[in-house]
């Protein structure tokens, strides 16, 4: 036998309190990491979860009128716009109208992927796009279903706007949450293949947190109020917003959670501890008899306690880790989640939470045996 | 002298009421010698062997063991010194429940630099000295009374300790296992020279040591504290 052998033999000394304290540790890291991730999401929006931030801005009447392009000089203006693009609906046939059954738009192509950031397009094909006026950028779906490839040529020919428009495919998104069934174009393209109209559908663009939702939407639209063509800047989704706005709460409310969740636990495992210690306080003694001094059983009991916590907090750790890595929290949330990654940063603070809460936790047993004499131990069952 | 105490003396206070439980007590035990504190219960038998063995401190006097002060040593030092020279056997729940025999002689043996093979030669030697040769992989449960006794017994000299203690080792144990524990100590006095002091109330337990000690109140009884 060794010391840590006797560590264990200890540990394992009452298997059904073992593997409850475990297990308690284990569900409070687990829900430990899940909140923490929560708001991680909340405080730092994952790339996907941008819609949210994202607002349209459409002429006041109806999708069908249009605006005036110098808008977007305004729309940059207001503060709290991060980006902003054109983005005008084309409506185009793809060598047949039963074929066609797909958007278009024309977009400013240096900028709509900074604002549907949800749409994974590989660097070098991000800027063959950028680059070539006649280039286009095209969803997995489409390419798959037309058997495109990238370098293929198509042509759209326009309905509602009087112009044909030939496209290079030179890059293709795959896009969580968004359709992957939609053609990008140079909105400048079909800017010059319409003599220069200078009009555009609607405008989108993003903004730089959620809390500054209402003062652009409001400032935007009283910015064009009593001009030819006012605008109603909407959110991408509407529903979201009042989530959103109410963040600041919900953020409040998940931290103290967390806190309090902590705090259980130090007192779950403490008092675990406590009532094992004091049990075994007249072997402790017995220990000390045959020459255990005060450090090593300490060190013992802290070993004990520590290795508990961190058991727990492992299995809750990557547990939560598994889980939400095999569950699909897009579907399941249907699409409000993007995507719940645990963070190793989010892991290793659970882990370390959970070290603490070994030390802390074995402090007041600790404390007590060292306080008790050898002679006062032993007498407690004499 | 192996064991020296002059003027002991251990008080202890409930607030206003004093209880002196040794009133300096002089006493010499020799090297090998197998000693019996007798007494009525309450008389300071277990007071006066927990400070020989150097778990309770005096309240003023001194006790030497092999020239050291025994009231002098720190507690870092107080149980470096027991793990070298003192093994203890307790009246019960010597062992630790979830250590098997050998693992409980094997205890103190972990503070000491021993390599692992010679750990297990002094394990297997105490407790085939003491008879359980065959019983090293039982649990304490799994043991009698008596066989418990023995092995707190093998733990007790598996660190060739200067000294061994025992409080009312007999006291939970059958006339035959009584026997048989107090036959054990006495062969490990007679045979391997060790020294031994014991605490009992029963004279037939004291009848086995080479020497008596009585206390009463906290005082030695006719002057037997000075070696003849
Ligand atoms: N921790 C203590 N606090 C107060 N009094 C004690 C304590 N330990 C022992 N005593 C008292 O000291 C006296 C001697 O006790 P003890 O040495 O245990 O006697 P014995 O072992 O002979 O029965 C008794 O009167 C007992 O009540
Ligand atoms: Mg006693």
């Amino acid at each position: 036998m060794t010391i840590p052998g006797f560590i264990l033999r200890n540990a394992f000394r009452n298997k059904r309190r073992l593997i409850l304290t475990i297990l308690s540790v284990a569900l409070s890291l687990f829900l430990f990491t899940t909140l923490r991730t929560a708001l991680d999401l909340m405080t730092d929006p994952p790339t996907t979860d941008t819609a949210a931030l994202r607002l349209a801005v459409r002429h006041k009447v109806s999708l069908a009128n249009v605006l005036p392009e110098k808008y977007q000089y305004r729309i940059e203006r207001v503060p709290g716009v991060a980006v902003c693009s054109k983005f005008t609906w084309f409506g185009g046939i793809y060598q047949d109208i039963s074929k066609s059954n797909f958007a278009q738009f024309g977009v400013d192509a240096d900028r709509i992927l900074k604002i549907f950031s949800e749409m994974a397009v590989p660097p070098e094909q991000e800027r063959a796009f950028i680059q070539e006026r006649t280039a286009c950028l095209v969803g997995y779906k489409l390419m798959e279903r037309f058997g495109w490839k990238l370098g293929d040529r198509i042509t759209l020919q326009g309905t509602a706007w009087g112009c044909d428009l030939d496209l290079t495919i030179r890059a293709a998104y795959r896009g969580q949450g968004i359709d992957e069934t939609l053609v990008f174009f140079h909105h400048e393209y079909f800017n010059e293949a319409m003599n220069n109209l200078g009009l555009v559908g609607t405008f989108w663009l993003k903004t730089e947190n959620a809390e500054v939702i209402p003062s652009v939407i409001a400032e935007i639209d009283k910015a064009f109020a009593n001009s030819d063509a006012e605008t109603k800047t909407e959110t991408e989704r509407a529903f979201q917003l009042e989530f959103v706005s109410m963040m600041g709460n919900v953020r409040l409310f998940l931290g103290s959670i967390l806190v309090a969740i902590v705090f259980a636990m130090l007192l779950v495992t403490a008092s675990t501890m406590s009532m094992a210690i004091r049990e075994r306080s007249r072997e402790i003694s017995i220990l000390k008899a045959i020459g255990f001094d005060s450090r090593q059983i300490f060190g013992l009991i802290l070993a004990e306690a520590f290795g508990l916590a961190m058991a727990g907090g492992a299995l809750g750790c990557f547990g939560a880790k598994f889980f939400f890595s095999h569950l699909d929290i897009y579907k399941m949330s249907q699409g409000f989640i993007p995507m719940f990654p645990i963070s190793t940063e989010t892991i290793a603070l659970g882990l370390l939470v959970a070290g603490l809460l070994g030390v802390v936790s074995s402090l007041v047993p600790a404390y007590s045996t060292l306080k008790t004499t050898v002679v006062a131990g032993l007498k407690e069952l004499d | 002298m192996l064991v020296q105490i002059r003027e002991l003396t251990k008080l202890y206070s409930h607030g206003e009421i004093q209880v002196t439980a040794l009133d300096r007590i002089s006493l010499d035990i020799a090297g090998g010698e197998f000693v019996a504190l007798m007494g009525p219960s309450g008389s300071g038998k277990s007071t006066l062997l927990h400070i020989i063995a150097g778990i309770d401190r005096p309240t003023s006097g001194d006790c030497h063991v092999r020239d050291i002060n025994v009231a002098d040593l720190t507690e870092t030092q107080l149980a470096e010194w027991r793990n070298h020279h003192v093994g203890f056997v307790f009246q019960t729940f010597n062992l630790i429940p979830v250590l098997t025999a050998y693992e409980n002689v094997e205890l103190p043996l972990l503070l000491t630099s021993l390599t692992g093979r010679e750990r297990r030669q002094h394990v297997e030697a105490a407790l085939e000295l003491v008879g359980l040769g065959d019983r090293m992989r039982h649990l304490p449960r799994q043991l009698s009374g008596g066989q418990e006794q023995r092995v707190a017994i093998a733990r007790a000299l598996v660190t060739d300790p200067t000294l061994i203690v025992a409080d009312e080792p007999t006291g939970n144990l059958d006339a035959h296992s009584a026997q048989e524990v107090l036959g054990l100590l006495q062969t490990l006095n007679r045979q391997a020279g060790k020294t031994i002091i014991m605490v009992t109330h029963d004279p037939k337990a004291a009848a086995f040591a080479q020497r008596t000690i009585h206390l009463e109140k906290g005082q030695l009884l006719n002057g037997n504290g000075q070696h003849p």
